[in-house]
């Protein structure tokens, strides 16, 4: 009965066109990894065995990458995380112009990584950018410095990047949890005597897990894939201090050393996978029904 | 009751505080596109001493904007209405068919959400298609990678679409595709309307694919204008940022008039499934 309301054959469209433009490279992949596949043999790619992971593991620049890519999708998910709640409680708590704050607080989200990665080019700039205006306004100009040309401030300020862009996206995910949220639960606190941080404690904090799950997980997935701010802010530079696999595939690819640009490709597509999955697994065990 | 207004006042200007890091860079970029080269570079928060509208008309014509945009207005609307029609279809089935068939169909959608795009591979697959800089390629891959989430989102609000409703047409006789499209697409529209936006504006958006598909500046994309410019006028930046300008203005003004169904089916789709 279900197999002849429901066809299978309905999902063909999709399927299809998901399979062979999305999947079909993706599983293909895995096996050119294991080839020597560059761009001069381009249709006779050779089987090489575990070569290309064995290069990975002896190259330097390879390790940076994976550093600095974990530390990114680690360290951008915790402060998104954070500001994301902060902002929604805020907003939530009530302030004039609710409307209005919620609006310019979403509008990065919309925004072309694009548009973002040479705004804050701009705003960066050693000679005159904004950040270094705002430091000789406050009379703190020894601070001044090219912040996207020292390898020390760099990677920190493409993070910044990032959480501009997605905390106002983790907020309307919290805010539309908080409404989820029966209001007799606050009701009941309030006749209890608790007051608004133990209500946050006790209620918001608990009750919003499976909105944290879902931002805990979409900006791990967004911070293993960076890739655009990176290549317009830095290029990778200086040096090799902003270096994310992403950026690093690119090279690979367009030195056209195709075989060891898909072994990184696969690298970075396990390790999404697993921590994914391990992250969300684990998140959704505190969740709790209401 | 005065001190909780006190607080209320200092929550918001905290909250303007916040929403002014987020506003002086956007600011920044809109007020140097109205000035002269030398003014533009000094990147102060000032107003113009003259308006430059002519930044534009400059950089319409010289940056190749126009054809840009048909360009990007063609791909946005060639990914997203299949994106719609068969995304829809397919959660439709999907949502219904609590089977075996059913989750692993949804399972595969769902690691086609977290995989990174595999770039190399799928340059070879174009080539072997012979569609290496091409509209269709570059279309079918968009809409490729867009079809997962819009499964997803689409899937979990048809899951809320009670199955009685296709059971009483059912039992009139009426054929599954009618059921689909006379029962269920009506009941779509708040998450259709979602799905069509941020579909069309992740399209607009797109850098990866169109910098890597498409080999020719006559096929070029809003957002590859800028990066082209970014790279040729560097110097101008009263240009590059009218540039900018009239990249982001289009999906801005798409977010201004339907926030509604951008955040709330973004979230949305987001907490249900």
């Amino acid at each position: 009965m279900i197999k002849k309301r429901y066809p299978l054959y309905y999902t063909f469209p999709a399927l299809i066109l998901f399979g062979i433009f999305f999947m079909l490279p993706v599983v293909s992949s895995f096996m050119f990894s294991f080839t020597n596949w560059n761009i001069n043999r381009l249709f006779t790619p050779k089987f090489n065995g575990l070569k290309n992971f064995k290069y990975l593991f002896t190259d330097e620049y390879f390790f940076l990458a994976l550093k600095n890519t974990v530390l990114f999708a680690c360290l951008t998910t915790g402060f998104i995380v954070l500001l994301g709640l902060f902002l929604s409680v805020l907003l939530r708590e009530g302030v004039y112009g609710k409307k209005f704050f919620r609006t310019i607080f979403y509008l990065p989200a919309v925004l072309s990584l694009i548009v973002v990665g040479i705004v804050f080019s701009s705003v960066l700039k050693m000679n005159g950018g904004i950040l270094n205006q705002i430091l000789d306004f406050l009379n703190l100009g020894q601070l001044k410095r090219d912040w996207l040309g020292n390898p020390d401030t760099a990677m920190g300020w493409i993070m910044f990047v990032q959480v501009w862009k997605w905390s106002g996206f983790a907020m309307a995910i919290y805010l539309a949890g908080i409404q989820g949220i029966p209001k007799d639960y606050y009701e009941a606190a309030i006749i209890d005597g608790a007051n608004k941080w133990r209500q946050f404690k006790e209620i918001t904090y608990p009750l919003l897990a499976s909105s944290l799950t879902i931002v805990v997980t979409m900006n791990l997935i967004g911070g293993f894939k960076v890739f655009e701010q990176v290549y317009i802010m830095t290029g990778g530079g200086p040096g090799n201090a902003t270096q994310v696999l992403g950026t690093y595939v690119y090279q690979e690819f367009s030195k056209g050393n195709l075989g060891r640009s898909t072994a990184m490709g696969l690298v970075l597509f396990l390790i999404i996978t697993v921590i994914s999955s391990v992250v969300n697994r684990k998140l959704r065990q505190r969740e709790v029904e209401f | 009751m005065i001190k909780k207004q006190c607080v209320t006042l200092l929550l918001s200007m905290l909250a303007l505080a916040m929403s002014m890091i987020i506003l002086v860079p956007l600011l920044i970029m809109v007020l140097g596109s109205f000035k002269d080269a030398a003014s533009a570079q000094q990147f102060h928060l000032s107003l113009p001493q003259k308006w430059h509208f002519e930044n534009y008309l400059y950089v319409i014509k010289e940056g190749g904007i126009g054809i840009a945009f048909i360009n990007s207005m063609l791909i946005m609307t060639f990914v997203t209405v299949p994106v719609l029609i068969f995304g829809s279809l397919c959660a439709f089935i999907i949502s219904r068919r609590a089977g075996r068939a059913g989750s692993i169909l949804y399972y595969v959608f769902v690691l086609g959400m977290i995989s990174p795009m595999q770039v190399i591979t799928t340059f070879g697959l174009l080539k072997i298609l012979g569609m290496v800089g091409s509209y269709q390629g570059v279309i079918l891959i968009e809409i490729a990678i867009q079809l997962p989430w819009a499964i997803f989102t689409i899937t979990g609000f048809i899951k809320g679409v009670p199955r009685e409703l296709d059971e009483a047409a059912f039992i009139d006789g009426a054929s599954p595709l009618r059921v689909f499209f006379q029962i269920i697409v009506p009941l779509l529209k708040p998450i259709m309307a979602t799905v069509l936006v941020s579909t069309a504006m992740a399209s607009w958006n797109e850098f990866m694919i169109p910098l890597y598909f498409f080999n020719s500046l006559k096929k070029s994309t809003m957002p590859l204008t800028v990066y082209n410019f970014f790279g040729q006028y560097a110097s101008n930046w009263n240009y590059v940022f009218a540039d900018l300008v009239l990249t982001a203005l289009p999906i801005t003004l798409l977010y201004l008039f339907c926030q509604k169904y951008i955040v709330a089916g973004q979230t949305a789709g987001a907490v249900k499934g």
